[in-house]
């Protein structure tokens, strides 16, 4: 009888839990868990800073049969934990040969409404993905992250029908070993609104929100303060 | 006139050490103050995402460890340099920690700008920008290093900049020429 697979959660986001890569990843990871897969989470930013974490993140990056790698947008990369778990995981497999297959599906996700601005770090993946032997699964890119707010998404409620519909295609064609078709791939990538609403919205009301962040921290007065500038 | 330079190699990487060490020697020969920084052995922490140094403590990492310095630092120069290793088309982790505690030089507001949605800066006065990537034999990911170079220059949006990719099988008695045609492009040097 043939073992189930496993699938690896791997979150990039510093944030943990407490992240929408989180709550996008998880939701697929959700879904092939239904399909009979076997799950796990790993978290780069937690294990990336010392040996014995490294030893983990290798060890179920060794076990998974396919590998999902949600992360978010920092500085049109990767956050710099993310790129040191694939530094470690590139030496790892330059250095332990492997005839197993397996399978890298990669989930970016921006605050920024245009999916394009995270094309870059897709690449990287990509790249990443090739130089260590990984069959590419496919990306996906959520934009406008603002409107997930982190939280568990729901299957085809409001904003995220579209992302969530995207998942479930995308789980289909991972529990049966394929790639995540382009199908999936842009219908999870595709925003709930039109782009232009997105973007008018970002420059009218995102404003208000950081605003209203920074009222709750008593630092409105300083949003725009300067605490380098040299003649201070 | 001031340089920063963030390096964001590994101990031993002597192609990078030679390139700095240009930079260094012929900057300083026209009179500027170079300052080199060895990312690896300094204490920076990753960024949280917690978005403090936007909303909590404006302008300033709520981190208090030396990624602060480096956002100081990164505005206070006239030219700021970043080397790496061209890791999987982009930037090495070491290079990365200190690039992700900068952004206290944005502000979180959201503008137009190049035809898409970019925070605004904080400062008025932005610093020219020199990235070089230094690439192993056999790899071809210039074109994505260059383009994330691009994208990171909308943001920061420097009075200059340039970048280029240092293929590590080159001569290294090149290097001073090579570096001072990238020092003419950010308009540095004549």
């Amino acid at each position: 009888m043939n073992q189930p697979r496993k699938v690896l959660l791997l979150i990039g986001s510093p944030r943990g839990e407490r992240s929408n890569s989180y709550a996008i990843g998880k939701f697929l990871v959700n879904k092939l868990e239904e399909k009979g897969l076997l799950p796990e989470e790993a978290f780069a930013a937690r294990l990336v800073n010392t040996q014995k974490g490294a030893e983990r993140l290798l060890r179920s990056v060794d076990n998974a049969d396919i590998i999902v790698l949600a992360t978010p947008l920092y500085v049109d990369s990767l956050p710099s934990p993310t790129i040191k778990a694939l530094e470690l995981i590139f030496e790892h497999r330059k250095a332990v040969f492997s005839t197993k297959s397996q399978m890298l599906v990669a989930i970016m996700n921006s605050g920024f409404p245009e999916k394009e601005q995270m094309d870059i770090a897709l690449k990287i993946i990509q790249n990443f993905a090739q130089e260590s032997n990984f069959k590419w699964g496919g990306g996906i890119r959520v934009g406008w992250g603002m409107a997930l707010n982190s939280e568990p998404l729901k299957e085809k409620k409001g904003m995220t029908r579209k992302l969530t519909a995207g998942l479930s295609l995308a789980s289909v064609n991972l529990s049966e070993g394929q790639p995540i078709s382009k199908e999936a791939e842009e219908l999870a990538s595709t925003l709930f609104l039109p782009l232009f609403v997105a973007k008018s919205v970002s420059r009218l009301f995102g404003n208000r929100g950081w605003n209203k962040l920074a009222k709750d921290n008593n630092a409105q007065a300083k949003m725009c303060d300067r605490p380098c500038e040299l003649n201070q | 006139m001031k340089t920063v330079i963030f390096n964001g190699s590994e101990e031993g990487d002597l192609t990078i050490k030679a390139i700095e060490k240009s930079i260094v020697d012929q900057l300083t020969e026209k009179g500027w103050e170079v300052e080199p920084i060895e990312l690896r052995n300094m204490q920076i922490a990753a960024c949280l995402g917690c978005f403090g140094c936007w909303v909590k403590t404006p302008g300033t990492c709520v981190i208090n460890d030396y990624g602060r310095e480096t956002t100081r630092k990164a505005i206070q120069s006239d030219l700021m340099v970043w080397l790496t290793p061209v890791t999987f088309g982009g930037y090495s982790s070491e290079l990365k920690k200190a690039l992700d505690r900068i952004i206290p030089l944005l502000l979180p507001y959201f503008q137009s700008y190049h035809g898409q949605i970019h925070h605004k800066m904080r400062y008025k006065k932005h610093t020219k920008l020199l990235i070089i990537g230094a690439q192993e034999p056999g790899l071809d990911y210039e074109e994505t290093f260059m383009a994330l170079a691009e994208r990171n220059s909308i943001n920061f949006r420097p009075p200059a900049y340039a970048v280029s990719v240092f293929q590590r099988d080159t001569d290294p008695k090149t290097i001073p020429a090579f570096v001072e045609e990238q020092l003419k492009k950010v308009e540095v040097i004549s």
